[in-house]
């Protein structure tokens, strides 16, 4: 690694560093915030009086704020800040254009702030996921075609032979988010200055449209995307090699032509065709394996370099994200089996399972990827490695109390819906599966409690991290580069 | 990650560096993930040769040993799996709706009388009616049907607003209620609201009043000027047919009497109610429920409480 120092210290004039701090820096904000509300709306569930009667501020307003935080803010701005810095390392080249980086960093990060304030005022297109207005719609899909353009021509521009495998991932996610938030969202505005508009689409092919988007957006977005991530900051983490380059190869092809046809699991036993239904439940079995493809690669990477587990807490935020990349990913295609998702569907299992993807996967993996990255950006080394330690069992804890309680929430509710009794008669009413929920939703805002409280531990670390750097920077250079050494 | 070679398992790397140290090993894809995904594969062509899955022109493959047979007006039918048939022949042929048909076929053909005298009919009405009850009535009436002071009326108690006898539930489920009292703000200064609130009070024998005020509320109570004894009577036992309650039991169902500590306390609260009067709706539910529904929540509210 002292190598990679020492690029590090010129990496000023040979990188981009600037953008990736920014998007950096504005992940944890909007991790911060995003999860947040999270905690407050589990709250809101368990608690409703917590709504206050306060339209702006009820679970139905508040709930895309959650989701459009902590995928397009957190999610979205550690991709931005990983795939600018690996695209420039393993290509050995400064981005394409500062200028363009920038335009992403403010457009997107203004998408979400106008997404967060229209929400909350009551305006939503109404799409799981792609919430945002019109307008907002319009945003978004030039900064995406701008960070497409930008991402390709620094890759055009690269002085190595060979594309690194985290790039495929990247560039894979680029193409695929573009194309779905830009066919997604294809809507007629009620008029120029206002932000309603009606979906091109209509009835079942208006529903396969948005799980076609939705579903992608976890494959595309909160997979692929994160996949890129994790094969460049596995090895770096681990200096080991990748384990297979074969099985990158194989893995990514299947990936990326499986996950297309899967949304419509979302959508079984509802008024879409049959043969649809089956499709999307036999594709979903078959991403199974290309699925832990990667987490085989991760994992494998990681052999022979177990005894790092002991003395390295990034690496236990890695091969954590890891193994629950691998449960969930083996959750998702039972789930989608018919007669499993006669059970589990519009119960909590499905938000649990999304829960041990999003905490246990995408954020576990970023928290890997940005405690590597900080210290390198700034120069220096982290402010406390014991933080890191704290920082991973509060989230450890706070994902097992989620999903657990909401593995008994979803699962006990489905039974008590199809529960009949001797005479043949549903054994319980709604409400009382309601009301059943309670405990279990407890639980729940605990571990969301839990796992925020360690976010906010890395926020303070990463504070003290950078403002250090700072001072250390003050000084010259010589007492620097000893104090870091 | 100076040695290249993965020296446990004699592989190289494919050769290719980037970013200083980063490299990949050439391992063969692992023989039990592959193995597994060609078990996924085997899954999914069995998945498909039973069930629709292909798309062909402007139909599709129907999937094969999978028929599912029902009835249709009397007639049998077998198509190839699809949900919709899956359901028909789930409601008409699962053990759980054969059960439950049975009884309400019964259900359908007993009376009213014989219905409420017979322990086993009463089961299932109990039953049933639960789920009923807690998907149409209980979002107001409350789970098991105790009601909400001042909202929604008790239905576990044998005090009646609009009759409990099993014609006037059903009456009530099918066509809704609308309960009405004008407001008397207009009508009354305060000295009148007071002495009327003593009157109503002194009705149920509640303590604490004034004897002579309520002598005077009485006057207005059965007089035309405030003509109260309309709708309540002229002895305050109320009018089923107005659904206006008796107001000589120590029921409440609007002001908050048992609730209120002091006498001054429970005054307020009929004062109120007679201050601003009282709307209040229930929903008809004749055409969301089918007959037998209906006939199965009358009987289960009317053995909820004191049925008449």
């Amino acid at each position: 690694m002292a190598n990679a120092a020492t690029m590090t210290a010129h990496g000023g004039q040979q990188y981009n560093y600037d953008i990736v701090k920014k998007f950096s820096i504005m992940a944890l904000v909007w991790g911060v915030v995003g999860m947040s509300v999270g905690v407050m709306i589990a709250s809101q569930l368990a608690w409703p009086v917590l709504n206050f009667d306060i339209p702006e501020i009820t679970f139905g307003r508040l709930r895309p704020v959650h989701t459009t935080l902590v995928i397009f803010g957190f999610g979205g701005n550690a991709l931005f800040a990983t795939s600018y810095y690996v695209v420039q390392r393993t290509c050995q080249v400064r981005l394409y254009s500062d200028a363009l980086a920038s335009f992403t960093f403010w457009g997107w990060n203004l998408a979400g702030v106008l997404g967060v304030v229209t929400y909350m005022m009551g305006y939503t297109q109404g799409r799981e996921y792609a919430e945002f207005t019109w307008p907002i719609d319009i945003l978004i899909a030039v900064v995406w075609v701008v960070y497409f353009w930008v991402f390709v021509q620094t890759l055009v521009r690269r002085n190595q032979p060979h594309i690194y495998v985290a790039n495929w991932f990247y560039i894979a996610f680029i193409l695929a988010t573009a194309l779905l938030h830009i066919f997604n969202n294809l809507a007629v505005p009620v008029s120029l200055f206002g932000l309603e508009s009606y979906s091109m689409f209509s009835g079942a092919q208006d529903a396969m449209t948005q799980w076609w988007y939705g579903h992608n957006a976890v494959g595309f977005f909160l997979t692929a995307a994160f996949l890129g991530m994790m094969y460049y900051f596995v090895p770096k983490q681990a200096g080991r090699p990748i384990y297979s380059y074969r099985l990158s190869i194989v893995h990514f092809w299947a990936l990326i032509f499986l996950y297309m046809w899967v949304g419509t699991h979302h959508l079984h036993w509802t008024a879409i065709p049959d043969w649809t239904s089956t499709l999307a439940a036999t594709f979903s079995i078959l991403l199974l394996m290309p699925s832990w493809g990667g987490m085989i690669n991760g994992v494998m990477t990681l052999s022979g370099a177990w005894d790092k587990l002991r003395s390295d807490p990034i690496m236990l935020f890695m091969i954590t994200s890891l193994s629950f990349y691998g449960m969930s990913t083996f959750e998702g295609p039972m789930m989608s089996l018919k007669s499993v998702n006669a059970l589990s569907h519009y119960t909590d299992w499905t938000v649990g399972h999304v829960h041990s993807g999003a905490l246990g996967w995408v954020a576990m993996i970023s928290f890997g990827a940005l405690y590597h990255l900080i210290p390198r950006l700034w120069n220096t080394t982290l402010y406390s490695l014991r933080l890191v330690y704290v920082h991973f069992f509060l989230a450890t804890v706070g994902i097992v109390l989620y999903i657990t309680a909401l593995w008994v929430a979803g699962i006990g509710q489905g039974l008590m819906l199809r529960a009949f009794d001797e005479y043949g008669n549903l054994a319980y009413s709604f409400i009382e599966s309601v009301v059943f929920l309670h405990k279990p939703y407890v639980v729940r805002a605990i571990g969301g409690g839990f796992f925020v409280a360690g976010i906010l531990v890395m926020a303070f670390n990463t504070y003290m991290t950078i403002s250090r750097a700072k001072r250390e920077a003050a000084q010259p250079a010589a007492v620097a580069h000893a104090a870091s050494a | 990650m100076n040695n290249p070679s993965d020296k446990k398992q004699g592989v190289q790397t494919t050769g290719h560096v980037w970013d200083d140290d980063l490299c990949e090993y050439n391992n063969p894809l692992p023989r039990w993930w592959l193995w597994t995904f060609y078990g996924t594969v085997f899954f999914a062509i069995l998945y498909w040769l039973l069930y629709p899955a292909w798309p062909v022109g402007s139909s599709y493959t129907k999937g094969l040993f999978n028929d599912i047979t029902y009835t249709v007006n009397g007639e049998e039918v077998t198509t190839h799996w699809n949900t919709r048939a899956l359901f028909m022949r789930d409601m008409q042929s699962s053990p759980a709706a054969v059960r439950q048909r049975e009884f309400l076929d019964v259900i359908a053909a007993t009376d009213y009388e014989d219905l409420l005298a017979d322990a086993d009919k009463l089961a299932f009405v109990r039953s049933y009616g639960r789920g009923i009850f807690g998907d149409y009535c209980a979002a107001c009436h409350q789970t098991g049907g105790t009601g909400i002071v001042g909202r929604y009326p008790n239905l576990s108690d044998d005090d009646w607003l609009w009759g409990g006898s099993v014609a006037d539930i059903e009456r009530t489920i099918m066509h809704g209620r609308l309960g009405y009292m004008p407001p008397f703000r207009e009508t009354f200064d305060a000295e009148q609201l007071d002495v009327v609130a003593e009157y109503v009070l002194s009705l149920s024998g509640i303590d604490g009043g004034d004897a002579a005020k309520a002598q005077r509320g009485e006057v207005i109570f059965k007089g035309m000027a405030g003509g109260c004894f309309h709708c309540h009577g002229a002895d305050g036992k109320g009018l089923p047919s107005q659904g206006a309650p008796n107001l000589t039991d120590s029921v409440w169902t609007i002001a908050n009497v048992p609730a209120a500590e002091t006498f001054d306390a429970k005054k307020e609260a009929v004062k109120g109610v007679i201050h601003n009067g009282v709307q209040r709706q229930m929903p008809a539910f004749g055409e969301r429920l089918s007959p037998v529904e209906v006939k199965v929540l009358t009987a289960y509210v009317h053995q909820l409480g004191g049925g008449q």
